[in-house]
């Protein structure tokens, strides 16, 4: 057979494919390419102290505008790959496939990050006619003593626990869809349909609409059944539940599908022996079930709590933070001091440190739960 | 008190009577050739003013695109008479504004289509939320990122605006061709002006009056009920807000056709920044003393007052009535309770800006029609007075202070339009266009955002003819005059970043309406917040531009 004789065969000394990286670029290739990189780093880091300096007020010379920087550091960019060529070779040719990934990622994610860091340490009000000041850690101690962050941060916590009950419903939903029951696929669609829909169209759908007090059909119902005044947002406990209620039934779904294609995956002879064993329905899915789908939970609850953690848009629209606080979230708080207040700097570092914050959270959880996998394992 | 001083000044202004005595004198001079073309001329508006205040008519449903097409055509004569047809072709200008209740812009593209066509010049748009239009106001300013060449903006933003030189200078042709005389005089220097230059074609004049449900306050039913409880005084519309306290309490469980009915709407759900203006018209009777211009802040040092005891027991009203109110008052905005509650007929007593008046009678979305009354804000039989720390009763009687919340929107230019000489006349021409005088009677008697603002909207009759009820829009415009014109009157500060302020204040208050902490603690919290952003902007500028907006 040609696939027999295609897996005995020898590598042929003349496929490119196969050979290993021999070729070096020649002694002035080197020195050219050297040569681009250095005049196009030169030509990049002059413009843009230019820019600074003009920016700063040093200078009279430079650009109206930022966009030039921008261009430079594009050309800069194609320098770099030219140059990588050039005194590299071969693998300078490989590395080009690396090397706009790598500068879009600095461009779009390293460079916005470093920046913000810089924007966080200013005392920057819109307002303020004498424009941004250099505040040291000023806005991080003024965040120490703000009762709005902190409260939102507790809100967070009621947030992030509510996880566990979106996943333990989720679990059910996908128990009963991966059985055999009657129309399961339109059932799998139907249950789908909430995470489709906008947040902001859930806010106004449910919250708004649904949820009113006096027209809602939600709030009609539970007078029917005896509830005289259902107000679901106008005590701060209620309303906490509403929102996470409302937030849940969005991201059930997500949850759902995710673990449905775990149990799926699930080979069924595990759950066979099982019920040879004599293991009853719950035993079968403690001991058997929960165990094998505990890698894809551990995935999903951590996908879903960094969503979470960016819950804004459904409180935003429906109960503006309130009442008194209940339901704010840090990114809803963020967004009141940022675009109510345009408090810039300040509102910087709040993003700043939350971000600092979900990346601890995340990487404990990360180490906790590959832990805890092992040991159940 | 200075209810005499305001009744005895409108009566001074144009009512029926006095109109047609004018316009009967006007007739005889025209006939005996007197005032020639002029009589001609005046004839010419008095006619346009008739026709196009019936389109499509009040009562006979909400004006569509179509309408406002039809009004801007109508009054495009003062732009045939200062602009060649097609003059300004190829001018493309943009125009940032609302799109609040689908009206402002909306309305604005209508009206300036058949400008477009006239003059041939193309105009891009940017609608806003009215809760997204300050920070996106804020950043352009600061990032000097302006991308529109006409602006409409309200008064409060002068000082981040005009204060940076962002703004066009009015040329003078545009200020006879808007009749800038006509505004009433509260709208008029140092609101729209900055340094000494107009920067502003006013649209809309803003002030909150009070908005009373007729069928509640003369019900036989509920007269009885006031007197049975052993009330003091007789059933009828309270002119204080200790009788709003009492008439709030006593409505609680009542009913009216058998209907749930409710007194006092508060709005305790933040709103942008513009809920503040609603304990602000609880709180003017309290702590605007007619001897004192300000009542905001102190006015040598900005020193905030909202922890005063005037302020403070405005917050405490608020706590005390809440539980009179419907039970999910906590969750209401102002938008909730104009639109969603009051003129759906939850509720009796409301303070709003114009746009309830209007949309109650000339909209379809209203559900209660013309059973609406207005006034200028309630008075208090006591004033605090700042500066010696006591409560005063005035020998007049109970002190009224109408809150002049916002000033109302004008039509802005901005200064990059000044390069270029073509573009800079088009942008002039289309803000004249908007703020023509004609154009704003039809703006301020139909759904629009905005309210009457100029002496010549005082013509009872006009709306009248347009289909107003008499008895509803005299008291609709005594409200709107009675509160312009009121020498105690609150008014608007025109410092930057003022919605700042009102946006702090908003988070404390929802804390303190729920219960988590009290009125004193909570205003003094406020208090401290403001103090710092005061600070943060800059103290010392903040205080020349508060004494500039008081007039002082």
């Amino acid at each position: 057979m040609q696939l027999i004789s295609m897996q005995n065969s020898v590598p042929d000394s003349n496929d490119l494919h196969h050979q290993p990286v021999t070729k070096r670029a020649p002694g002035s290739r080197k020195a050219a390419g050297r040569a681009l990189v250095l005049l196009a780093s030169l030509g990049f880091l002059l413009v843009l102290l230019t820019q600074v300096l003009r920016t700063t007020g040093t200078i009279a010379a430079g650009f109206p505008d930022w966009r030039p920087i921008l261009i430079a550091y594009l050309v800069w960019t194609v320098a770099f790959g030219v140059g990588q060529v050039l005194t590299r070779g071969e693998r300078g040719k490989r590395a080009l496939f690396l090397l706009p990934a790598v500068f879009f990622t600095v461009a779009v994610v390293i460079f916005p990050t470093i920046f913000g860091i810089y924007i966080a340490s200013l005392d920057w009000n819109l307002s303020s006619i004498e424009g941004p000041r250099f505040s040291g850690l000023d806005n991080l101690r003024g965040m120490l003593n703000d009762t709005y962050y902190w409260n939102a941060l507790g809100n967070m916590v009621f947030y992030t626990v509510a996880v566990l009950g979106e996943y333990a419903i989720a679990f059910g939903l996908a128990l009963l869809l991966s059985a055999e029951i009657r129309a399961r696929r339109i059932f799998r669609v139907v249950f789908l349909l909430p995470m489709m829909l906008s947040p902001v169209a859930v806010s106004w759908m449910i919250g708004k609409s649904l949820l009113e007090y006096r027209f809602g059909p939600a709030a009609t119902l539970a007078r029917y059944l005896g509830w005289d005044n259902p107000a679901f947002f106008a005590s701060p406990t209620m309303a906490r539940f509403s929102i996470q209620a409302m937030d849940a039934w969005v991201s059930i779904p997500f949850i759902m599908i995710i673990l449905l294609a775990g149990l799926q995956a699930m080979p069924k002879e595990v759950q066979e022996a099982a019920k040879v064993d004599g293991a009853n329905g719950w035993q079968s899915f403690w001991h058997v079930t929960f165990p094998i789908m505990l890698p894809v939970s551990i995935t999903v609850l951590i996908i879903r709590i960094i969503f979470k953690l960016k819950l804004a848009d459904i409180v935003i629209n429906v109960t503006a933070g309130g009442p008194g606080g209940a339901t704010d979230t840090v990114s809803s708080f963020i967004y009141r001091v940022y675009r109510d207040r345009s408090n810039v700097g300040y509102g910087t570092a709040l993003a700043m440190v939350y971000l600092l914050l979900i990346i601890v959270l995340l990487t404990l959880m990360l180490r906790l739960s590959r832990r805890w996998t092992q040991n159940v394992a | 008190m200075k209810q005499q001083d305001h009744d005895r000044h409108s009566a001074v202004h144009p009512n029926r009577r006095t109109v047609l005595k004018g316009a009967a004198s006007a007739a005889a001079l025209g006939t005996s050739g007197a005032l020639g073309t002029f009589s001609e001329l005046a004839l010419a508006q008095a006619n346009l003013r008739a026709q196009i205040t019936q389109i499509p008519g009040v009562g006979k449903g909400a004006p569509t695109d179509s309408d406002w097409q039809k009004v801007g055509e109508l009054c495009l004569g003062p732009t045939k008479a200062s602009i060649k047809e097609g003059e300004f072709k190829g001018v493309e200008l943009s125009f940032m504004g609302l799109n609040n209740q689908n009206l402002h812009n909306l309305l604005f593209r209508g009206f300036l289509k058949p400008w477009e066509a006239y003059t041939g010049a193309k105009i891009s748009w940017i609608d806003l939320a009215q809760a997204d239009y300050n920070p996106r106001l804020q950043q352009a300013i600061a990032t000097g990122t302006v991308d529109f060449d006409i602006l409409e903006m309200g008064a409060p933003f002068e000082g981040d605006v005009c204060g940076k030189g962002l703004a066009s200078e009015m040329p003078d042709w545009v200020k006879k061709q808007i009749d800038i005389d006509d505004y009433v005089d509260y709208l008029k220097p140092p609101v729209g002006t900055w340094n000494g230059k107009t920067y502003r074609v006013t649209i809309d004049g803003d002030c909150h009056n009070f908005n009373y449900r007729t069928d509640v306050f003369s019900d036989p039913a509920l007269a009885k009920a006031w007197k049975d409880a052993g009330n003091a005084g007789e059933w009828g519309v309270p002119k204080t807000w200790q009788q709003v306290q009492a008439v709030t309490k006593f409505l609680k469980g009542k009913k009216i056709k058998n209907q749930n009915v409710f007194g006092y709407l508060d709005a305790p759900k933040p709103w942008g920044g513009f809920g503040f203006y609603f304990l602000g018209s609880r709180a003017s009777a309290y702590a605007k003393h007619p001897d004192d211009k300000a009542w905001l802040f102190d006015i040598d040092t900005m020193k905030p007052r909202i922890n005063n005891p005037a302020w403070v027991r405005a917050i405490q009203d608020v706590i005390d009535a809440l539980p009179f109110e419907p039970a999910d008052q906590l969750n209401a905005d102002p938008n909730t309770t104009g639109f969603q509650q009051f003129l759906a007929g939850i509720g009796s007593m409301i303070p709003w800006w114009g746009d309830i008046g209007q949309v109650a009678k000339a909209s379809d979305t209203s559900v209660i029609g013309d059973i609406v009354g207005f006034d200028i804000l309630p008075g208090s039989d006591d004033v605090y007075n700042s500066k010696t720390g006591k409560w005063d009763k005035l020998a007049s009687g109970p002190n009224h202070a109408p809150n002049c919340a916002y000033l109302g929107w004008g039509v802005y230019v901005m200064a990059r339009v000044n390069a270029d000489e073509k573009k800079h006349k088009a942008a002039w021409s289309a803000a004249a266009h908007l703020g023509g005088k004609d154009l704003s009677l039809w703006m301020v008697m139909y759904p629009s955002g905005f309210q009457a603002h100029r002496t010549s909207h005082f013509q009872y009759d006009e709306w009248v003819a347009a289909g107003y009820d008499k008895k509803y829009i005299t008291s609709y415009l005594n409200s709107q005059l009675g509160s312009y014109n009121h020498p105690n009157r609150a008014v608007e500060p025109r410092i930057p970043g003022i919605f700042q302020y009102y946006s702090i204040a908003e988070d404390e208050l929802t804390k303190i309406f729920a219960g988590k902490v009290d009125a004193q603690t909570g205003a003094n919290n406020i208090a401290a917040s403001w103090e710092k952003l005061t600070d943060q902007i800059g103290r010392e500028r903040q205080i020349g531009l508060y004494k500039a907006s008081l007039g002082v």
